[in-house]
Parts: structure tokens; sequence; C-alpha cells
């Protein structure tokens, strides 16, 4: 469903990613892992081309992100097609990135009614059916600056799951959460995952990599260095540098 | 001293009269001045080069020399290069020149006061840059601009009395011809500043206004809104993913 070839990107001398290639399979949940700036931001940040890469290709449900290659030449796709791409893309931002001008309802079906163009009163029942799934049923009207991290994390899960992507991308979910609110989050993420979404995930809940995911990445310096079952990766590391971030991450 | 406020009385339909010609100067600087001031905040934000600088010189200059002078010039430059223009047409050109370059950098402020991540969060979902626009940033911006912008048609307003140096006969010119008839200097300027006073007082009663309607968040939702988003019916037991 996702697949990543041979992807790069510098911003000047920083090589944030230097050779990254990792494919999805659909229902598949696959966690990164790793140290602050080791990559696993930009790496979701270029799937759905937030970031252009320098080079590489990435590939969503078999279509190519940004470029088109329809008559041999790659080329640029518009501003109109790339945002058609996006709106298969689920994202969930570190920082929620709710809009603070729309209480929660509005926040989730935004982008049902300004890009898939549904009515409003449709909407409207849909994301209040998701609201309610994500336990926020008494929240509907609130404004972001209103609710807790918590609950604006499941707000942004809500507004995501609304355009029905083909996948979804976690961006460090729960880091900056209150410890006590991180696991309201995490337990809406499993029943996603269950559901049988495709998720790529960046996180430092360990615990969450080690039940929820298939398989699990850990980068390093812009590279994967390690990919494998949360057993293999968390039972038995091979590097030196996975075991050391292990140790510090589970101390 | 006596003063005689029976010569103002007289007078005050002229005042009057002219306090329309000061409004026409105002609101017709004001608005185009608004305008012109959208796009060079645009291009004062642009990543392009040629854009950008040509904006913030246009601002320093115009921000950085008074009013005053811009009538002047405006005024006087003109017939040099061959265009007379009367003193109203030439007051409103200076005037909205200068409301241009202090608008702009206050719509500029409200446009880059919105967070980077809500755009990107807006890009996510799949919406267009003119969608982005529209439905975040614009909404944001304007309730975060109308006090600063407010503020700035305040001064912009009185400083139409500037336009008087240029023999446009509004209300500050008109004041001067009748006291310096009468000699009732006192009582007419007391009256032309109680015109000016409810003039910018109807401007601080808009700015109110338009801070009530921008934060509805302390007011909870309007009724039509309710109704459009159905808040007010019960929520469906299934979900529908």
């Amino acid at each position: 469903m996702i697949e990543v070839e041979d992807l790069r990107k510098h911003f000047g001398a920083v090589r944030a990613l230097d050779g990254v290639s990792l494919s999805v399979a659909a229902g598949e949940v696959v966690c990164l892992i790793g140290p602050s700036g080791s990559g696993k931001s930009t790496l979701l940040r270029c799937v759905n081309f937030l970031e252009e890469p320098t080079s590489g290709v990435v590939r969503v449900g078999g279509q190519r992100v940004g470029w088109h290659d329809r008559d041999g030449t790659p080329r640029r796709v518009s501003g109109r097609e790339l945002a058609r791409t996006r709106a298969e893309i689920g994202m969930v931002f570190q920082h929620f990135y709710l809009w603070p001008h729309m209480i929660a309802l509005e926040n989730v079906i935004e982008g049902l009614v300004t890009v898939k163009g549904m009515a409003v009163g449709e909407a409207a029942a849909k994301g209040r059916a998701l609201l309610t799934k994500v336990g926020l049923a008494d929240k509907m009207e609130a404004y972001p600056e209103h609710l807790s991290g918590g609950q604006r994390q499941r707000v942004a899960l809500a507004r995501a799951l609304a355009m029905e992507p083909r996948v979804m991308l976690f961006d460090e979910p729960t880091s900056s959460l209150d410890p006590e609110l991180v696991g309201e989050v995490l337990r809406v993420m499993e029943r996603v995952a269950a559901d049988g979404m495709t998720m790529l995930v960046a996180t430092h809940e360990m615990g969450f990599a080690r039940k929820v995911a298939h398989r699990v990445a850990f980068l390093d310096q812009g590279r994967i260095l390690e990919m494998g079952t949360p057993d293999d990766v968390f039972g038995r590391p091979r590097h030196e540098r996975l075991r050391r971030f292990l140790d510090q991450v589970l101390a | 001293m006596h003063l005689d406020f029976g010569v103002a009385w007289k007078f005050l339909p002229i005042l009057l009269h002219a306090s329309l010609l000061t409004i026409a100067l105002f609101v017709l600087s004001q608005v185009l001045g608004t305008l012109a001031a959208f796009f060079v905040a645009l291009a004062r934000m642009s990543p392009r080069a040629w854009l950008r600088r040509p904006a913030a010189a246009y601002i320093w200059v115009v921000r950085g020399t008074p009013l005053l002078l811009h009538l002047f010039f405006v005024y006087y430059a003109a017939p040099a290069i061959g265009i007379t223009l009367d003193a109203f047409p030439a007051a409103i050109i200076a005037m909205s020149a200068s409301a241009a370059a202090y608008n702009a950098e206050i719509i500029r402020a409200g446009l880059q006061a919105v967070h980077r991540g809500q755009l990107e969060a807006a890009h996510a979902v799949g919406m267009t840059y003119g969608q982005v626009v529209r439905r975040i940033v614009l909404p944001q911006a304007v309730r975060i601009v109308v006090p600063p912008y407010m503020g700035n048609a305040i001064s912009h307003c009185k400083n139409s009395s500037l336009a008087s140096v240029i023999t446009v006969p509004e209300l500050m010119l008109t004041a001067q011809m009748i006291y310096s008839s009468t000699y009732r200097a006192i009582e007419i300027l007391t009256v032309t500043g109680l015109i000016y006073l409810v003039l910018t007082s109807c401007l601080s009663a808009l700015q109110m206004y338009l801070e009530h309607v921008t934060t509805y968040e302390r007011r909870g939702l309007g009724g039509a809104r309710r109704r459009r988003l159905r808040l007010d019916t019960p929520v469906p037991m299934t979900p529908a993913s």
C-alpha cells in the first residue's frame, strides 16, 4: 500500500533521509522508532509530500506521490492533483494542528465539505458518529482551546478518519501529551489498527509498537538500521545503536 | 472671556456639510488603501525577490515620510508630469497610498499569525492552496487584524484634516474659514472637535462590533450554524465507518 524506494531528503548539508526503502502492506501497521532527528518525521512528511524529497520514489496505493509519468517522462503534478492524492492519505500530527476557529465537529467535517463537496448535514451526521467512536460524543461543540491534549488528538484522529483514507500517517501522536492522557489516544489508535487500517506510525511508545505493530523499523541518521517483527527488534536487537537506544527509552 | 456658541450653532449646517467631504475622503481612501494593501502584503511575503523588494521599499518610504508631504507632493508634482489634479483627487491618491502602506503591514501580520502547522493539516486533508486561504487563513486573520486595523483607520480618519492644506474644503478647512471671518475660534474649534469625536466614536463602535462577531468562541454557536450542523437532533448510534 505504501512503497518507499531509496528516499533521500537533504536540508543543505544535513541528510535527514539518506536512502530509505520501505514497504507497508495493506492493513499492516509499521512503527518507526529511533532518536530525535533520526528522520522519522521527515519520512512521514515525504510520504504525503508536505516535504519534497530530494530524490527517491514514494507510492501510495500504487500511485506515485507528487509526480506522474503518464507519457513516459516524470513530471510534477499540479497542486490540484497533489491535493487529491493527499485526500487519500490521513495524517495525525504531534501538535494536533486543529483549526482553532472551528468547533470539534467542524474540524472533523471540514475535509468532507470543502474537499469532497459533501452536504454539511450529511457530513455532520458522519462526523458525529466518528466523534462518538473516539469517545467525544459530549465534546462536539467544544472549540479546540477548551479541550485537553488527549481530546484534541482524538479530534485530529477523527478528522483524518473522516476522509476514509487508504493509509494513515502518525507523526509522534502522543509525544506532546501529558503522561496520563497518552493511553486514551493509543487506545483509539489500536482500534483503528484493528479495523484494518494501513498505518505508518512514528512513536516513542515502545509498548504500543510492541503490542500493535506488525513490523518495527529503527531509524538512525536518516537510514533504516534494523527492521523486523516487534519480537525481533525489541527481543533480539542486532545493532549496538539499537540496543543503546532501547536501554535509554526503556530505562 | 465671553463665549458665544450661538455663532457655532449658526454655522453648524455648514460644518456638517463639510464633514460629508471628510467622510468621503476617509472612506474612499480607506477602501482603496485596503484593497491595495492586500496586494502589497502578499507581494511583501512572496518568496520572489522581484515582488518582495519593491513592496518592502514602498512600505519603508511611505511609512517613513509624513502624509503632509505626500499631499503636497501629489498636488504639486502631478502638473510637472503633465497631469493637473484637483485638490480632492490629489488628496485621495496621497491618502490611499498612505493607507496602503500602513494596512499592508497590519494585513501581513494577520496572515502570518496563522500557524504553519494548521496550513499543513489543511493540505494533508487534501485542500488546495485557495481552499486553505479561504477556509483556514482568512477567518483567523480577520479577527487578528481587526483591532490594529481599526486603530489605524481612526488615525487615518483624523489625518484627513491634513487635506485642508491643499485646499480640500473638508471639515478642518471649513472651520478655519469660519473662525477667521467670525473670530470665534474657540467655539468653532470646539464644535469641530466634537464632530471629529462623533466620527471616530462611530469607528470605535464598529471595532467593538467586529471584535464581538469574530470572537464567537465565548458566545457559543449561532442558531443558523447549529441547524446546519444538525446539532439538536440525536446522534445516530451506528458508527459511519
